[in-house]
């Protein structure tokens, strides 16, 4: 959940997901010189509002994916790239409707947020000063259960 | 994001935490947790908010904001946050000084050296508005020769203060420019924070080295405690220990200069434990400055019922004597009234001695010991405590390890503090602390020498001119270090920028917000280097223990990595 009227666009949600998720070292000192730089997989972009994959019910970017490199997690229910698999034919950054998915072209794969899946708890959530995110189960927004 | 499992080395300190817990009092441990995450762009200097268009950051994983709005990038604006930090120690410096002068030009104490006194209040002056003519005659001919053709001699608060200030306003100064700029600043700083020494003996006489006690233990169960924190005026203090000792008040210092001759203040802990003696029940009354005092006494002394009074107030008695009288009366006023609060004094202090000084060690005997290779080399002690790490765990390995290898240790202000309350600057420790050829050294120096030199204020820079004047070589080509294992206020910073501009090399945890731009922090070495034959030295690696850190800087010292003292270059 992201509260907009929380959020101070403080980009720390961006800095941190850089560097404990994308980063090679996991050491902000070391990930700011990384080369390529570390791709953050959340973004504060314009508005005061972090912006990061909604895991969609009906997903068009798996809908979309050519050849099963975009896939769910049947645990969790949260979508993830495969990336050994990817052909980068960004097909997901063209139907993404959120416009959360990040070609990168020096590493040749999609990139997106899998809400930290092996980290029990999502970094954006945890470093966020004002708890304008928040990891919370809420079922009256989802229209099925997993 | 780091909690830090162990808050303290302090045993005694370690007492209360459990009783903070209980009583649901939140310290400064608690409070830096709640900080957590600190805000990472700060933390490597990325962020600016020098005017109203901002806040800007530089953003190292994103395209779209490396700049700030008026054109800043990430390089310009990590080395500008050292230089608001140089800026802000500068005037620390400065603020003291001014403080002392304006007592001592007031006629409210009788200097021991009327004439030294005298002279040095006008070179005061002078530095303030020129420069300082003098004080260039008195200074080493090999730094003002090379701080001259460089640029960065101090020429008085107008040029080195209010100048460097403006880069932060605007101009197109590039990394080495505004660098250039921050140590031209620092510059100032050390200077004023030398002369401040001199004043300072030739107003109470000069340095002897003295027995004081430390740690918790130094309060009274019986009579009144009266504690003074962190810097204010020296004639100030004066007074009040004068006043105190006739009226049977005890005085002790936290963060505050412990010998005020004829007086001393037993220092009762040190600067991150500077919340405990609140907690014991046993200060009657706190007399606070502003520098090294944190806020939260505010708060602290209401809870625990303990009177505070600000030495700085824009409206307070202007005539120190009277408002001494004043604040020993209230002291014993609250000691009465405080009679039903129990007082937890933890048994421990140790003896410490203190205030040596180039007058009183013999510097020849050191350069022949370090001439002879019988010292590994020197190491400077310096800062005072910082919550990111075990409160005094760094420096006290750093001056075990130091020691057993034969560096001699030199400390001064808080960090001898912390050295004392470990019994670092006992002398009957000493042979134990020691190797065998320091050991050797310290004792043929005198009777009462401990393991680890605590220097007056001042004195260290007066020791390395000293060893400047003395020896062949500059500074550079002898294995001295100077380290800041826990640094914490902006002065220090600056006192470690004055450190490399003499040609010694630093060593500074944590890392200054430089960061971010590794084009600053190649200047902050390179640059150093090439000019004064030093580094300030940045180690971005957090997960290194103090152990390896000592031993890193052993072998800077032994010229194992081929610096500074074989004339190597960097391998």
């Amino acid at each position: 959940m992201v509260d907009k009227t929380k959020c101070t666009g403080c980009h720390q949600c961006e800095l941190w997901c850089g560097t404990e998720i994308a980063s090679v070292s996991k050491e902000l000192y070391q990930a700011i010189h990384e080369d390529p730089h570390p791709v953050p997989r959340v973004y504060v972009e314009g508005k005061d509002f972090a912006l990061q994959c909604r895991h969609c019910e009906e997903a068009p970017c798996i809908e979309a994916c050519p050849n099963g490199t975009m896939r769910r997690d049947p645990e969790t229910g949260l979508v993830y790239v495969n990336e050994p698999t990817c052909i980068a034919c960004w097909m997901c950054v063209m139907v993404c409707p959120f416009g959360i998915i990040n070609p990168s072209a020096s590493m040749k794969v999609a990139i997106k947020c899998d809400r930290c899946r092996n980290m029990g708890y999502p970094i954006c959530a945890e470093v966020c000063p004002t708890q304008a995110i928040r990891l919370e189960e809420r079922k009256d927004y989802s229209k099925k259960a997993f | 994001m780091e909690f830090i499992q162990k808050k303290t080395a302090d045993s005694a300190v370690e007492g209360f935490l459990t009783k903070a817990a209980e009583s649901e009092t939140s310290l400064v441990w608690d409070r830096y947790e709640g900080q957590l995450p600190e805000c990472g762009f700060c933390e490597t200097g990325l962020s600016c908010r020098d005017c109203l268009q901002g806040p800007c950051i530089s953003h190292p994983f994103k395209d779209s904001n490396k700049l700030g709005v008026c054109g800043k990038d990430k390089d310009i604006l990590a080395v500008q946050s050292l230089l608001r930090l140089v800026l802000k120690g500068t005037m620390a410096y400065l603020d003291r000084v001014s403080d002392f002068t304006k007592g001592v030009e007031s006629g409210e104490i009788k200097p021991k050296n009327k004439v030294k006194t005298d002279k040095i209040l006008k070179e005061i002056k002078n530095l303030f508005e020129n420069g300082g003519v003098e004080v260039k005659k008195e200074l080493p001919k090999t730094f003002a020769g090379l701080w001259d053709q460089i640029g960065i001699s101090p020429e008085g608060i107008a040029r080195d203060l209010f100048k460097a200030s403006q880069r932060l306003e605007g101009g197109v100064s590039d990394v080495e420019e505004t660098l250039l700029w921050a140590f031209k600043s620092s510059l100032l700083g050390c200077m004023v924070h030398w002369l401040q020494g001199n004043l300072k003996k030739s107003v109470f006489g000069n340095f002897i080295p003295t027995k004081v006690e430390v740690n918790l233990g130094v309060l009274k169960k019986e009579s009144p405690n009266l504690l003074l924190y962190g810097y204010f005026s020296p004639i100030l203090k004066h007074k009040i220990a004068e006043e105190a000792k006739k009226k049977g008040v005890h005085v002790t210092g936290v963060c505050s200069d412990p010998l005020i001759p004829p007086f001393s203040l037993p220092p009762v802990t040190n600067y991150g434990s500077q919340e405990i003696p609140l907690m014991t029940g046993a200060a009657d009354l706190i007399v606070v400055g502003d520098q090294f005092v944190n806020p939260s006494l505010s708060n602290l002394s209401r809870k625990w019922e303990v009177p505070i009074i600000s030495a700085e107030l824009l409206k307070k008695e202007k005539e120190s004597g009277r408002f001494a009288r004043e604040i020993v009366e209230r002291a014993k006023k609250s000691f009465d009234f405080r009679r039903n609060i129990p007082r937890d004094i933890p048994d421990v202090k140790e003896n410490a001695m203190m205030g040596f000084s180039p007058e009183n060690v013999d510097v020849k005997k050191i350069l022949g010991a370090l001439n002879k290779g019988k010292l590994t080399g020197i190491a400077i002690l310096s800062g005072s405590n910082n919550v990111k790490y075990t409160q005094d765990q760094e420096i006290l390995t750093m001056a075990q390890e130091f020691l057993q290898n034969d560096v001699l240790c030199i400390s001064e202000g808080e960090a001898s503090v912390t050295l004392a309350k470990y019994g670092f600057l006992n002398p009957s420790t000493r042979d134990k602390n020691c190797g065998k050829a320091l050991s050797n050294l310290l004792s043929s120096l005198g009777k009462q020498i401990p393991s680890v030199l605590d220097f007056a204020e001042g004195s260290v820079v007066d020791l390395l001119f000293n060893i400047a004047k003395a020896g062949k070589k500059g500074l550079k080509d002898y294995p001295i270090l100077a380290c800041f294992p826990e640094a914490n206020r902006s002065s220090e910073v600056v006192e470690a920028m004055g450190m490399v501009a003499m040609g010694i090399s630093t060593y500074f945890w944590p890392a200054l917000p430089v960061t971010g731009s590794m084009k600053a922090m190649e200047t902050l070495t390179q640059f150093c280097y090439e000019n004064f034959g030093s580094k300030l030295n940045i180690i971005t690696e957090k997960k290194i223990d103090p152990r390896a850190k000592a031993n890193l800087m052993l072998k800077t010292l032994k010229g194992k990595e081929g610096f500074g003292m074989s004339g190597k270059p960097w391998k």
